[in-house]
């Protein structure tokens, strides 16, 4: 139950942060860090327009996106704090519950009919099947090398102290990290500053929701980042160190993971819309680069 | 007793004939009734107790044909039984615009072969002999090739039923094959059981191989799968559901059933299941991507089911060769279970499909659009089962996919480096097939029902009627509840899989985590209600309008023009997969000295590689040499008769010069 | 340490695969010379200190900055930009570099000969099916060089499989073999792109008798 709190009050500041990191480098004036906070406290007072082209499904999808998103986040565990659900193979659960709420977003997105949706529901359905074998991969190397099947078994038995440990660490941060980006549709794959057609995903799926539903949706992408960085602070935190050390790297990662989300906005331009295939798959390469890691770590391949 | 009755509805239904038209559907309904409560009855014996049910059927020509039924055999027919049940009572609503159109003899041919297909297919479970199930088998392909035919005004009807025949007819050549080889090897008994003997002293492979290609024809393996994607959209719908749902597992039931015999050399032959099946489903998942025809794409799912169901299989048979007992019990078990959730899921897509093309009279979905508004119920039912056949929890496919994948992880930790390797891709290739399904059917859902129409074929669609809706509902309610409460289909399950291995100590340990699953699935449902209700109370005090899709405030365009179409969806896929899908796009372009351009026409066209080679192009060029040869055949019998005297001339000579 | 560079050799391979630009290909080859830098700093301790710093000098400077710089040059005169359209598309480039790896990992698993160093074998198996792949795959002249370069990458990984001593002899070798490479690029692009104005092997096919 813990892990989940430290998920949810990390989760309004990601957003912020790397909005802050980004107006910094291109000198621009600093919005403050509760900037989306505001955001969405405005939104939850409003009222919403539904279009008459759509119908019940559009209505339920941001609940089902939102729910699928937060109970994904009772899975996480952060070092020794159990999450609130375990069980054996549940990261299967959580990818397929995680690909549920993108489903209904997708339906949602073209029921109301328009072209430009339609576009983004497209092309987020082609990426997240692209990403998926990258994920599984990685949770599969990950799990083999722990020689355990949960979330919880296999952070807790994380151990790196070998050399070639750290490199499988640092390779699975790095995927972790573009799986965060690409899940969220940041850059490369997207860029959300800009609505133009031509580079649009996640941003133009929405643009016909309004009031509490998009305030559900827009904390459901702060979520989902802080689940990813809470993945990634995993690795980090070791679990012989007292609690209170491990919840203070946990704040430490997920700032340093916005801060560096952003730093790679800043400093790296948008894939050209039709290299984003090519360019998930790379990732589902290295992810086999690891799992090939993982097996000579674990002596299946001997090399001398 | 038992016995009697079954006969009794074997003879009563020949009196079909003899019923009046508007009684006809009546009397079909109470024999299907009748059928399922007794053969439920054996169900029900045969669970309870821990051998099997044996006793004698018919006698012979002192031969005595014994009805044997395990526990394999009663789960198959527990799925017959469910599914045939739904689709007669689909069939009521289905078949009412025929009414007219169609003679009493027609009608009762179709409730005749409808019920003997129910009957067949209880019965090829249920023998063991070989004669008997070869005889069975047949009567199950010819009823339903007189099913298929139903609409046989239209002369592509009938071509694809005959060609649906031919196949059937090449896998029984293939089965009688094994059989009759393993018959004169071994000289033991012209059955099932006479298998054993053969495999313990041979080498299963090769004869494995023959029964593969026989039951693969029937289940659809790639690439002896090209009847599957004609029969099931020229089928009236609860056919295409019927055979999509359980004639195909019939295929499977024969291949469990020979591999319940082979207990050694397992391992290639795990292989080549896994191999197969993986193949199946990613390129059976590919095709139904790009199709435009709402039955052809779910018999394309169809075959990437039973990839999935293939993949179940094969890594139980790996689990047993190399000895990882978690491996084999959640691979049979998922395997199993997922024969059951796909003809529930299957069923359901097709009775709603059939219950758009009954309003529309159009299966192609490129002119659809819009329907929730005027079917909502409808709507609501085939997001059920498209949810469901993505594997998506808290329904009945991601159990199935569940219980495979912890098998493939418990494996993964214990199993050598080869072990690893084909589990990596084996894991890798079920994600992508799961990814895959969501983006089929994210297309075929909002394409169909959602947006707004796109040609006016839709403006007088109307709801189902509640027949079809009571059939839908059936089917959802248990889709929930495998969905909700797996563990009470485990134990049934367990004692499935211990048919192959004993050791089924995995399963049990499996049983805490669909319970922690059952508990999600719940608080999942909770939780929506709940932000559903705190959604309402903040909505109730706000201002809430309708009003045109906004979309950027793009207003300008006709929404019945400008939304996504089925093929600009597809497109994003098809360029990274055009070697699969073979999509072909026909235009002329314009010329430079063309000033004033006319009208231009684009058409894409999409066909399967496999069909292709090994079907159209031989057939084509057999045709193109049978035609040449047919010069010879002018009609006029002066020709024929010059034909006969040559013939006796050519012997002649030949005779006189010592050749012959 | 020495897995560190295998795990990070292979993933500039996958980089390889999915890079179009020629500017990338230059720097991707200079980091492989990077990494083939610290492989042998790590690895060879048992040569003397002479042959030591030769090789370190050698793939230091001549791998990291004298061929790079040079087809650089070579680059830059020819303006010679991205690759259009390989005869393959990059999605099944990708998946053929990782099939590729998966091979030489299991084959090198198998060859259970304690004789050999299977840490380097298999990553310089890798390195040259993969060289030979790149080149049938792309249309330009330039890449072609790049694709022989890498195979080049890969013989010195594999002398440094079959011995931890690595003869001076085979080293020359090699260094030869890449003088001799870029020299013929450097003569072909420049006469041969001022005399058919372009790099295109399909021109190139127009010399044949």
């Amino acid at each position: 139950m813990m892990s989940l709190f430290f998920i949810l009050i990390t989760a309004p500041f990601f957003v912020g942060i790397i909005l802050k990191v980004k107006a910094k480098f291109a000198a621009r004036k600093l919005p403050s860090i509760l900037q989306p906070f505001y955001d969405v406290a405005r939104l939850f007072k409003k009222g919403a327009i539904y279009s008459t082209t759509t119908s019940f499904i559009f209505k339920i999808a941001p609940l089902v996106y939102f729910v699928s998103v937060l109970m994904a986040a009772l899975f996480i565990p952060i070092g020794s704090l159990k999450g609130f659900l375990s069980f054996n193979a549940d990261f299967v659960y959580f990818a397929y519950l995680l690909a549920f709420g993108k489903f209904m977003m997708i339906i949602a997105a073209m029921d109301t009919g328009s072209s430009f949706e339609g576009m983004g529901a497209n092309r987020e359905a082609l990426y997240s099947m692209l990403i998926e074998p990258a994920f599984f991969i990685l949770i599969a190397s990950l799990a083999l090398f722990t020689d355990n099947n949960s979330f919880y078994g296999l952070f807790l038995n994380l151990h790196i102290s070998t050399n070639l440990s750290y490199i499988l660490g640092l390779a699975a941060i790095y995927v972790l990290m573009y799986i965060a980006m690409i899940e969220n549709s940041r850059s490369p794959i997207d860029d959300a500053k800009t609505h133009l057609e031509l580079t649009m995903v996640h941003e133009v799926m929405v643009l016909d929701n309004s009031g509490f539903d998009l305030a559900l949706i827009h904390i459901a992408t702060w979520i989902k980042f802080s689940i990813y960085g809470t993945l990634i602070s995993n690795f980090i935190i070791q679990n012989e160190w007292p609690l209170a050390l491990q919840i203070g790297s946990f704040f430490f990662v997920q700032m340093a993971f916005a801060g560096v989300v952003g730093l790679l906005e800043s400093f790296r331009a948008r894939n050209k819309l039709e290299k984003n295939p090519q360019w998930i798959i790379m990732l589902s390469a290295i992810a086999i680069v690891l799992f090939l890691t993982t097996l000579i770590i674990t002596q299946k391949i001997i090399l001398y | 007793m038992i016995l009697f009755l079954l006969k009794a509805v074997l003879i009563l239904s020949l009196g079909l004939f003899f019923v009046p038209k508007n009684r006809k559907y009546f009397f079909t309904f109470s024999l299907h009734l009748a059928l399922v409560v007794i053969s439920s009855f054996l169900i029900f014996n045969t669970f309870n107790q821990v051998a099997s049910l044996k006793f004698p059927f018919l006698s012979l020509l002192n031969n005595t044909i014994y009805i044997e039924i395990d526990k394999l055999s009663a789960f198959f027919m527990l799925v017959i039984n469910f599914t045939c049940l739904t689709g007669i009572i689909y069939a009521k609503a289905y078949l009412e615009p025929y009414y007219k159109s169609k003679s009493s003899l027609e009608f009762a041919l179709h409730y005749f072969s409808f019920l003997w297909l129910h009957i067949a297919m209880l019965f090829v479970v249920m023998f063991r002999d070989a004669l008997a199930f070869l005889i069975v088998w047949e009567i199950m392909a010819l009823t339903a090739f007189l099913l298929v035919i139903f609409e046989n005004e239209k002369k592509e009807t009938i071509k694809i039923g005959i060609q649906y025949l031919i196949q059937m007819h090449i896998a029984v050549v293939f089965i009688m094959i094994g059989f009759i080889w393993a018959y004169s090897q071994t000289g033991a008994d012209f059955s099932f059981d006479g298998l054993s003997v053969y495999f313990e002293s041979h080498n299963p492979l090769p004869l494995f191989l023959i029964f593969f290609i026989g039951f693969g024809i029937k289940a659809g393996f790639i690439p002896l799968h090209s009847w599957l994607p004609h029969a099931h959209p020229a089928a009236p719908t609860h056919v295409s559901a019927v055979m999509s749902g359980v004639i195909i597992k019939m295929g499977i039931y024969g291949i469990l059933r020979v591999l319940t015999y082979i207990h050694h050399d397992l391992f290639n032959i795990g292989l080549f299941i896994l191999i197969s099946a993986l193949v199946n489903g990613l390129i059976g998942v590919s095709l139904a991507i790009v199709q435009h025809d709402i039955k052809k794409l779910l018999a394309y799912h169809s075959i990437e089911n039973i990839g999935i169901i293939g993949i179940g299989i094969g890594l139980g048979v790996i689990g047993l060769a190399i000895n990882i007992p978690a491996l084999t019990v959640l691979g049979f078990a998922g395997g199993i279970l997922h024969i059951l959730n796909h003809s529930l899921f299957k069923s359901l897509l097709f009775y709603t499909a059939g219950a758009v093309y009954t309003q529309t009279h159009t299966r192609n979905i490129e002119e659809l659009g819009g329907l929730i508004k005027k079917m909502p119920k409808t709507a609501l039912f085939f997001l059920i089962g498209a949810l469901a056949i993505c594997g998506l929890p808290p329904f009945n496919g991601f159990i199935s996919e569940f219980l495979i994948y912890s098998g493939m992880f418990k494996a993964l930790l214990s199993g050598n480096l080869q072990t690893d390797i084909l589990l990596f891709f084996a894991i890798s290739g079920l994600a992508i097939i799961g990814g895959l399904a969501i983006f089929c059917f994210t297309k075929v859902f909002s394409i169909v029902f959602l947006g707004t129409p796109r040609s006016d074929k839709v403006t007088h669609a109307k709801e189902a009627s509640t027949s079809m809706i009571l059939a839908y509902a059936l089917i959802a309610i248990t889709i929930l509840l495998i969905g909700l409460l797996p563990v009470l289909f485990i134990n049934p399950l367990i004692d499935i899989v211990s048919i192959f291995t004993k050791d089924t100590q995995a399963i049990q340990q499996a049983i805490p985590t669909l319970n922690s699953i059952s508990i999600s699935s719940g608080l999942f449902i909770v939780l929506i209600a709940l932000f559903w209700l705190v959604r309402y109370w903040q909505q109730k005090r706000q201002n809430i309008r309708k009003d045109a899709t906004w979309a950027c405030a793009y207003t300008g365009a006709n929404p019945a023009i400008h939304q996504y179409t089925a093929t600009s969806y597809a497109d994003n896929f098809v360029q990274i997969s055009n070697q699969i899908t073979n999509v072909k796009k026909e235009f002329k372009n314009f010329e430079e000295a063309e000033i004033f351009p006319k009208e231009r026409t684009f058409q894409t066209h999409s066909s399967d590689k496999i069909e292709d080679y090994l079907i159209k192009t031989p057939t084509t060029f057999i045709l193109n040499f049978l035609q040449k040869i047919g010069v010879f055949q002018t009609g006029k019998i002066q020709h024929y008769l010059l034909y006969a005297f040559a013939f006796i001339m050519m012997i002649f000579i030949l005779t006189l010069l010592n050749l012959i | 340490m020495t897995y560190l560079f295998i795990i990070l050799y292979a993933i500039t391979l996958i980089y390889f695969a999915l890079s179009e630009r020629t500017k990338k290909f230059v720097w991707l080859l200079a980091i492989q010379g990077l990494i083939l830098f610290g492989v042998v700093f790590f690895s060879l301790n048992k040569i003397d200190i002479f042959d030591f710093i030769f090789i370190l000098l050698e793939t230091i400077v001549v791998k990291t900055l004298v061929v790079p710089w040079f087809l650089n040059k070579v680059r830059k005169h020819n303006q010679l930009k991205r690759e259009h359209e390989p005869y393959v598309p990059v999605f099944y480039s990708i998946i053929v570099v990782v099939i590729i790896l998966i091979i030489s990992f299991m084959l090198s698993n198998y060859l259970n000969d304690s004789q050999m160093h299977t840490q380097y074998f298999t990553i310089a198996f890798t390195s040259i099916i993969f060289g030979g792949y790149f080149i049938m795959i792309h249309k330009n002249l330039f890449s072609n060089v790049v694709g022989y370069l890498i195979i080049e990458n890969g013989i010195f990984l594999l002398s440094l499989a079959v011995g931890s001593i690595m003869p001076i002899m085979v080293n020359l070798a090699i260094l030869l073999d890449v003088f001799m490479g870029v020299l013929i690029l450097g003569l072909f692009i420049n006469r041969v792109g001022d005399t058919f104005k372009s790099v295109k092997t399909e021109h190139l096919s127009k010399l044949k008798d």
